[in-house]
């Protein structure tokens, strides 16, 4: 695995052939028993169906930084949920070859009854970490996040911004080839945004891929080179941040 | 930076997963969705692992008085609390898991929409962290034993034998159920009907025996598609008798046990990739 990252500009560590995403949107209350009875006599379900995303085919190289933008509903989640694997798609194909490190939710599965230290063990775990490395990672953990007096207390009594802080320490400390963000940075206060770009950026110099959505052209052009726009779960445009980030800005202004 | 590397990458969509690897790889997520389990469960209790001991000697005490009025087997009396329990510590682990089993993939949505890991995981934490009320039973048990004063003998070596047909039946119920609800959300409220059924056409407070001499040849052997009857009528010979399983009740239920396994593992990883769609 991590010789493959080495060779960088040869395989694409990320691939998409074709592919596309269908919802079928319910718009009655999912009635089943109706439903059967309905595909039985031939006349099909209810529901429309939706394309999240279409006909899309992207490749990625290792060790490039990739942003994607769009408005609201234009398939950003989808496709980062196709990459990160979490969503399957309805037709293509989706080859990734790398550990994924999938940030769609800072701190998914916390629970509030439990202490930052038990959230802190689940959500490593989930994220793929066997028990050495979770221990191993703790304390860097806990350092990062700047909450070590409120480690042992529950989740209940942190502030939204301490759960975030919390979430994305376990989250850069999972070590992935392939980083996957969806709006996580633009959260927490100033000094802890700052504090995250630091981190990303030694990701990339440490070579590994990273995919994000933001809406902060700041946070785009600083980030990466290549910018990848969706329309309507179309690819529109795809290129140099500047270039695109331009062209994306003046259709929204 | 170059963290610690675990060449393993799920992918739900492939066909070709070695499922059983990736379950391994993840038996420290298992490990804290176990913990979490419990932690929540008991962490706003006053009375906490106690409720465990608590609700079984309620519906124990509560059998005990209403069969010693009325006489449905030929048991000795010493034994009829021990006989009891007997039925019920096997129908409590499957009537406290598979609720909660079929809740499992909905009371942990935000996961399965987010983070990517076998799910297979989550309906296995929920039968596993029930295991703790079974030890905590049988010490109930050994109590009653005690006071029987019933003595250990060989025979007790089929006690594990039975318990991993028991926890094939729960898991096999546990990956189609919480699959299923999925997809139709009122599995939760079969499950509970099914449940109440399930009790009367049980041998939890009348001995299969009962059953065999009062019914059909057939509609015994109907009977015994009840994985649990099997299994609690094993557990009886054992336990009480010191003598070694019969041998068709305990095969139909270790068949049945076989096949609800198999079944529920092809329902759950062949739908397993559609779930963060329909949550």
């Amino acid at each position: 695995m991590t010789t493959n990252t080495t060779q960088a500009g040869k395989q694409p560590i990320i691939q998409l052939d074709g592919v596309a995403k269908m919802y079928r949107l319910n718009k009655k209350k999912p009635f089943l028993v109706h439903d059967a009875v309905q595909r039985l006599l031939g006349r099909g379900t209810s529901g429309e169906d939706f394309w999240a995303i279409r006909e899309l085919s992207l490749s990625i190289q290792p060790g490039e930084s990739l942003a994607v933008v769009g408005g609201n509903g234009a398939g950003k989640s989808t496709l980062l949920g196709l990459i990160a694997g979490t969503i399957s798609p309805t037709c293509g194909r989706v080859t990734v070859s790398g550990r994924v490190g999938a940030l769609l939710e800072l701190g998914a599965g916390f629970h509030s009854d439990l202490t930052g230290r038990e959230n802190v063990f689940l959500n490593a775990s989930l994220l793929g970490l066997q028990r050495e490395e979770a221990e191993e990672q703790f304390e860097n953990i806990v350092t990062y996040s700047e909450l070590r007096d409120f480690i042992d207390v529950p989740l209940r009594n942190y502030s939204s911004g301490m759960q975030v802080r919390l979430g994305f320490a376990v989250a850069i400390h999972i070590h992935p080839e392939i980083l996957i963000m969806d709006e996580v940075m633009s959260v927490g206060d100033q000094s802890f945004q700052i504090k995250c770009s630091r981190s990303i950026r030694q990701f990339q110099e440490a070579g590994k891929t990273i995919l994000f959505v933001s809406h902060s052209p700041g946070q785009v052009s600083q980030l990466c080179r290549r910018v990848i726009w969706l329309e309507h779960g179309r690819l529109k445009r795809e290129g140099p941040t500047e270039e695109i980030l331009a062209a994306y800005q003046q259709k929204s202004s | 930076m170059n963290g610690p590397h675990r060449p393993l990458t799920i992918d739900l969509t492939s066909d070709s997963r070695n499922l059983f690897r990736e379950i391994w790889a993840y038996r420290f997520a298992l490990w804290n969705l176990i913990l979490k389990d419990f932690r929540i469960r008991y962490r706003n209790m006053s009375l906490g692992m106690i409720w465990s001991i608590l609700n079984p000697l309620v519906m124990l005490g509560v059998l005990v008085v209403v069969f010693s009025y009325i006489r449905l087997t030929s048991r000795p009396d010493a034994h009829f609390a021990v006989f009891l329990l007997l039925g019920m510590i096997p129908f409590n682990f499957f009537s406290m898991t598979l609720p909660p089993s079929t809740m499992c993939i909905l009371d942990n949505a935000a996961l399965v929409k987010k983070v990517i890991f076998p799910r297979h995981i989550l309906p296995v934490s929920v039968v596993l962290a029930q295991i703790i009320h079974v030890v905590i039973q049988f010490v109930l048990l050994a109590v009653f034993l005690a006071v029987s004063r019933v003595s250990p003998n060989l025979a007790w070596v089929w006690i594990p034998v039975l318990l991993v047909v028991e926890l094939g039946v729960v898991l096999g119920f546990a990956f189609i159920l919480s699959a299923l609800n999925v997809y139709y959300r009122d599995t939760l409220y079969l499950v509970q009907s099914g449940l109440t059924i399930l009790f009367w056409f049980t041998p939890i407070f009348y001995p299969l025996s009962v059953v065999k001499t009062s019914l059909k040849p057939w509609i015994y052997r109907v009977y015994l598609l009840n994985p649990l009857a099997g299994i609690i009528d094993s557990f009886r010979r054992v336990v009480l008798e010191g003598k070694a399983p019969e041998g068709l009740p305990l095969g139909i239920s270790t068949g049945v046990a076989v096949l609800l396994l198999l079944l529920g593992w092809a329902i759950f990883s062949r739908k397993e990739r559609h779930f963060a769609d329909k949550i």
